[in-house]
């Protein structure tokens, strides 16, 4: 059996792990179906004097907001949002960490020692603090800018990651014979390092998702990030927060939304790193 | 170690110096003005604002406005907050004890917490025990911090009214009250706050430290001692909890940041009067001087924690300490 | 009170008769205790933000103002009616009495007993120092431009000021009056101007009001208690404290939970309907004075062309009658809140509930629109004439949840006459620099009102356009028609002309005026004789008083 056969026959055994998939994949197709699913538009204001803040019923699932706006269809249309930024802020996170930490590794000694002393420094620098200066300063930051912030804090660890792997690796008895054979660098990298390199990658990004979605929502709730009145999770929590007593169903409802997606793709992050991790073959 | 050592304080130095640079030149570059409004629906006049500005020297190039911050810090001078009137380190170093007491309280607590869950996981591998225990860490890891606050709010403070809702102390009138007193009444205060931020820290350290654990209990040195018939707790004790405990002190370490960031959202929702809270104003009433502090001191803390946390692994590690 | 340890043979009679011969000791021991003064009582003040400085010059949030006012007087103060025009309408502070000498000298005879807290007698070249502090461009008040009638301050005699005035206008004693508060010339008059806002005093201030300053923690509490030798008598408290706690939410919990007494304003409805079933609070409704209006740019962004949307009078109008502004108003405050008629709000005294304004009729503002030439030719929703959409951004502050609330319940009421408005909320700094700066479409303004409506002319009268007139609305009819009326000699003749102006506005749509918000109390029940004065909620707080049956252990 192929080692990639090999993980996922122990990615499959691990039911908790396929059960985090499965939720985050269903999550993705509700939130890319949302226009179908939803039973009302997330902005329509039907009634906001009579409609106000109405508990859960036929009409409206997850009852609504101040505003008489449907909180379910808010709901699903706020996942867009999260897992938009989440997947695509570690997507870029962990491409800019890798092709560092590629360059890290396959570079010079001094190469090599200037970016990992400034990953060391990068490292320690406080990463929610800057991304709230920077969004806070910036005018009318679109969602684009969200997730380079995000990103552009976040790929230290992948980097190092990559980089101890590509350290190792050009020690190998492969990555010699086809070095004497001449191929060069890039070649190097492409054929013989990614593959080995990837299921890190993928390890790494998947884990990072579930805190850029905290991270997202912070921001949203302290007012930052995705602005009213589109709805993002962090947002919805922000605008029920001051109804916790009276209509506790808008804050309620993304916050579990929130924890659901996050465990999900936590969940399957372990899973992925258990079955992909070579140094777990015992 | 010696070498070690210095690398490692060289480190931290560039560190802050990159975060007061960082932001300094982020704050200066972005738009807007700090002086034009003030805290509410009212407004300096014109002429004021230009003489405020002569006043700070902001009407100077940003690189000898740098220059002259950096001097004043190594004098122990922060500038003055706009906002306040006041030193910028007098308004520091109220708030900063303040986020120490919540962050030190919650470090304790999640460690507690985390490395008890750890353990009892390490355990119980495999029971039913380990899956609910799982299942804990699991939902705390994922839930967002300000959204638990909310929750512990809503049930601890307004459904059964058992510990206070907000800030750090109850308005006492009258004579000062004794000690005790003030230490109950700030502990009460303490309680949920310092809870929320140790229950998702826990998490992180719990899901650290199984792996950590589960780990050491399958590493070489074990199998040895496992070979050699020691006893399963001793080998518990003394090897396998002692290698994790180098990655769970470098965690300490690194936690530092996480609290201090984690403190801005909790101190919104509970009004605890801390470094999180004035960072925050600060940063959206453009008060430059206090902003910059901000970084100069997260950036010294991050930077000590880091500087501990190495210590801590060269000092459990012997591999570590020989270089 | 306890029954004192009795020995356990005593019988049952014996215990009981030493138990009443006990209570009637105690009984006259107890009324010498604190509680039974007539005068007593802390009253715990919540209050959202920390106060930044306690100088009155410089004070720019509403807690510097608060305990500035009660711990700092006035020459004259207003009465609960809020008349600025007649005389009438004030009554005696610091001084005693007061007279117009000619059309432009205003003479005060300050009161003999008045004494700063330090015990120094209060006199007029007290009251000369102030009003050099107050113009002095080097402390930079805010409250500068409200003096600019007042030519000179001086002090004849120990007892007696004379203001002069650059020209006679009604309300003379209003100016000189109102926007200070005297200062003590012999403990500020040797710090340099530009160093009195950040000097020790202003952080342990010095006055001559009912409650003298004690302490202040910073971020935490402030402490004031009642100048026992107060001249006009003390207060019928003892203590007033204020307590920050900064989420008003949390304010609230701490209110209900018995940790405060009083909160000044309660804007989001559902924290209202929690105090409102309290059972030891109450909620004290006074008149708004503040209104929130949206303010239309009539020029485009270099100033000179007219904007494309808001410079036609048509298209303003059909605007302001396609926002439904009652149902924004119950939305946002149930029954409490109130539809402004114009700038104004019913604490001021030009408020009338027949002003003539645009009725809510969105088939005429569709009409008005189609006849402007702007219709939805390509079906998407919005209108566009030209080639250009009917769009354009509302600036808004994030620090406002209502005014955030109103653009969201507007946005979707344009959406549905076909008009596209974005909403950019702008941190609070930023937001009024692009408002001053005139760099907008529209901006979502909010006014608290002096008592005086004069503050109109900066808002929307041509001179008001290098000042707070941000959509640079110019017209002559309304121009004389507020002239007239701030040179009318009584309220009852200015009256008819601050409506006939009110309506040109109206009629004009320079601006949306979107509600005026509900002002209520919370106080504590235990609190009697509690007024609050619509401009001022504290006031009156020497009135305020707990009878000793009533008082909590804090009181004491």
């Amino acid at each position: 059996m192929s080692p990639l056969r090999r993980a996922w026959a122990r990615f499959r055994s691990h039911r908790l792990a396929v059960a985090g998939a499965a939720i985050v994949a269903a999550l993705a197709l509700a939130a890319l179906l949302a226009p179908l699913l939803a039973p009302a538009d997330p902005l329509a204001q039907p009634d906001p004097v009579a409609l106000q803040n109405r508990p859960p019923s036929a009409e409206h699932p997850l009852g609504t907001d101040r505003f008489s706006r449907d909180v379910a269809s808010r709901l699903l249309y706020g996942a867009r949002v999260s897992l938009g930024i989440g997947v695509a802020a570690a997507l870029l996170a962990v491409l800019i960490g890798a092709g560092i930490g590629l360059a890290a590794g396959l570079g010079t000694p001094a190469v090599d020692q200037m970016l990992m002393r400034g990953v060391d420094v990068a490292l320690a620098l406080p990463r929610v603090f800057l991304i709230l200066l920077a969004l806070a300063l910036w005018e009318d930051a679109p969602a684009g800018a969200v997730i380079g912030l995000i990103a552009v804090t976040g790929w230290f660890q992948t980097s190092r990651v990559v980089r101890a792997l590509v350290l190792r690796l050009r020690e190998s008895d492969f990555v010699q014979a086809a070095r004497a054979l001449g191929v060069g660098r890039w070649g190097l990298a492409q054929r013989h390092l990614l593959p080995h390199v990837a299921p890190a990658i993928i390890v790494s990004a998947t884990l990072d998702v579930g805190n850029i979605i905290l991270l997202e929502s912070g921001l949203s709730y302290l007012g930052l990030g995705v602005r009213a009145p589109a709805p993002s999770w962090g947002n919805m929590i922000l605008e029920g927060k001051d109804q916790l007593l009276s209509a506790p169903w808008v804050a309620v409802a993304p916050g579990l939304a929130l924890l659901l997606t996050v465990a999900a793709f936590n969940l399957a992050g372990d899973g992925l790193q258990d079955a992909l991790d070579p140094r777990r073959n015992r | 170690m010696p070498t070690y050592l210095v690398r490692r304080v060289v480190l931290a130095l560039v560190t802050t110096a990159a975060a007061v640079a960082l932001t300094f030149a982020l704050v200066h570059l972005a738009p807007g003005e700090p002086f034009v409004a003030g805290a509410e629906e009212r407004f300096v006049p014109p002429e004021t604002v230009a003489r405020l500005r002569e006043r700070f020297g902001l009407d100077r190039p940003l690189g000898a406005q740098f220059v002259r911050y950096v001097a004043n810090v190594a004098r122990g001078d922060l500038g003055e907050s706009f906002t306040r009137r006041r030193p910028v380190a007098a308004v520091l170093g109220e708030a900063l004890p303040n986020t120490l007491l919540l962050g030190g309280v919650a470090l304790l607590l999640s460690f507690a917490l985390g490395l008890g869950l750890g353990i009892a996981q390490a355990t119980r591998s495999g029971s039913w025990a380990d899956a609910a225990l799982s299942t804990l860490a699991l939902a705390l890891a994922s839930v967002p911090a300000f959204w638990l606050g909310l929750m512990l709010l809503l049930v601890f403070g307004e459904w059964l009214h058992w510990l206070p809702v907000a800030g750090m102390t109850d308005v006492v009138a009258g004579p000062a009250p004794g000690l005790a007193h003030r230490v109950l009444d700030v502990a009460r205060h303490l309680v949920l706050p310092a809870l929320t931020l140790a229950l998702v820290n826990a998490a992180a350290v719990a899901r650290f430290h199984r792996a950590a654990m589960l780990e050491a209990l399958g590493a070489d040195f074990v199998r040895a001692a496992r070979a050699r018939g020691l006893g399963e707790a001793r080998i518990l004790l003394a090897h396998a909890f002692r290698a994790a405990l180098a990655p769970a002190i470098t965690l300490a370490g690194l936690s530092v940041p996480a609290l201090l960031t984690g403190a801005v959202l909790v101190e919104s929702v509970f009004g605890w009067p801390g470094m999180g809270r004035v960072a925050y104003e600060a940063i959206f009433a453009r008060d430059y001087n206090v902003i910059t502090g901000v970084a100069v001191v997260t950036g010294v803390l991050v930077a000590l924690g880091n500087l501990l946390a190495d210590l801590g692994v060269a000092a459990a590690d012997p591999r570590v300490r020989r270089g | 009170m306890t029954p004192s340890p009795l020995t356990p043979h005593a019988s049952r009679l014996t215990r009981l008769i030493l138990f009443a011969i006990l209570l009637a000791a105690c009984a006259p021991t107890d009324s010498r205790q604190a509680s039974d003064r007539p005068s007593g009582g802390t009253l715990v003040i919540v209050s959202s933000g920390d106060a930044d400085v306690l100088f009155p010059p410089s004070g720019a949030v509403t807690t510097s103002a608060d305990i500035s006012g009660l711990v700092f007087s006035r020459l004259a103060d207003l009465t609960a009616d809020l008349n600025t025009v007649d005389d009438a309408g004030f009554r005696p502070a610091l001084a005693w009495s007061w007279e117009h000498a000619d059309s432009l000298t205003l003479i005060f005879h300050l009161d003999p007993r008045a004494r700063w807290h330090d015990g120094v007698p209060v006199r007029a070249a007290d009251v000369a120092f102030t009003y050099d502090v107050y113009l002095d461009t080097l402390v930079g008040s805010r409250f500068r431009p409200n003096l600019a009638a007042i030519d000179s301050v001086t002090a004849r005699d120990s007892l007696t000021a004379v203001f002069h005035f650059a020209r006679w206008y009604p309300e003379q004693l209003y100016d000189a009056t109102y926007h200070t508060r005297i200062l003590p010339k012999h403990l500020l008059d040797s710090i340099p101007r530009e160093r009195l806002a950040s000097s020790a005093f202003a952080r342990a201030p010095v006055g001559s009001g009912p409650f003298r300053f004690v302490r202040w923690d910073t971020g935490t509490l402030i402490e004031v208690a009642a100048d026992t030798g107060y001249f006009l008598g003390r207060a019928k408290l003892d203590r007033v404290v204020w307590r920050i706690v900064p989420d008003l939410g949390a304010g609230v919990s701490a209110l209900l939970a018995g940790e405060g007494d009083a909160i000044e304003i309660i804007p989001p409805r559902e924290l209202r309907d929690r105090v409102r079933t309290a059972p030891d609070l109450r909620l004290v409704p006074y008149a708004s004075n503040a209104v929130a209006y949206i303010t239309f740019n009539l020029k485009n962004r270099d100033h000179r062309e007219p904007h494309p949307i808001f410079g036609d009078r048509d298209v303003r109008r059909a605007i302001a009658m396609g926002v439904d502004r009652a149902t924004v108003v119950r939305s946002l405050f149930g029954d409490e809140g109130e539809v402004p008629v114009g700038p104004t709000a019913r604490a001021q005294w030009i408020w009338s509930d027949s002003v003539r304004q645009l009725a809510y009729d969105t088939a005429a503002a569709g009409r008005l629109l189609e006849a402007s030439g702007w219709t939805d030719a390509n079906g998407d929703g919005i209108r566009e004439k030209r080639g250009r959409p009917l769009r354009f951004t509302l600036l808004l502050p994030t620090t406002s949840r209502a005014r955030q609330d109103a653009a969201v319940l507007i946005q979707a009421q344009l959406r549905a006459v076909g008009v596209d408005m974005r909403l950019l909320p702008l941190e609070f700094t930023l937001f009024e620099q692009r408002s001053l700066r005139k760099d907008f479409d529209a901006t979502f303004q909010a006014r608290t009102l002096d008592a005086s409506p004069v503050g109109i002319l900066q808002l929307f009268a041509s001179e008001g356009v290098r000042e707070s007139n941000y959509g640079q609305y110019e017209s002559a009819a309304f121009d004389s028609l507020v002239h007239r009326a701030t040179r009318a000699p009584t309220r009852a003749a200015a009256r008819p002309l601050w409506r006939q102006a009110l309506e040109t506005l109206n009629d004009d749509a320079a601006a949306l005026f979107v509600f005026s918000p509900p002002f209520q109390a919370a106080v504590h029940r235990r609190f009697e004789n509690v007024s609050i004065r619509p401009d001022e909620w504290l006031a009156t707080v020497t009135e305020w008083s707990v009878p000793p049956r009533a008082r909590l252990p804090r009181d004491r």
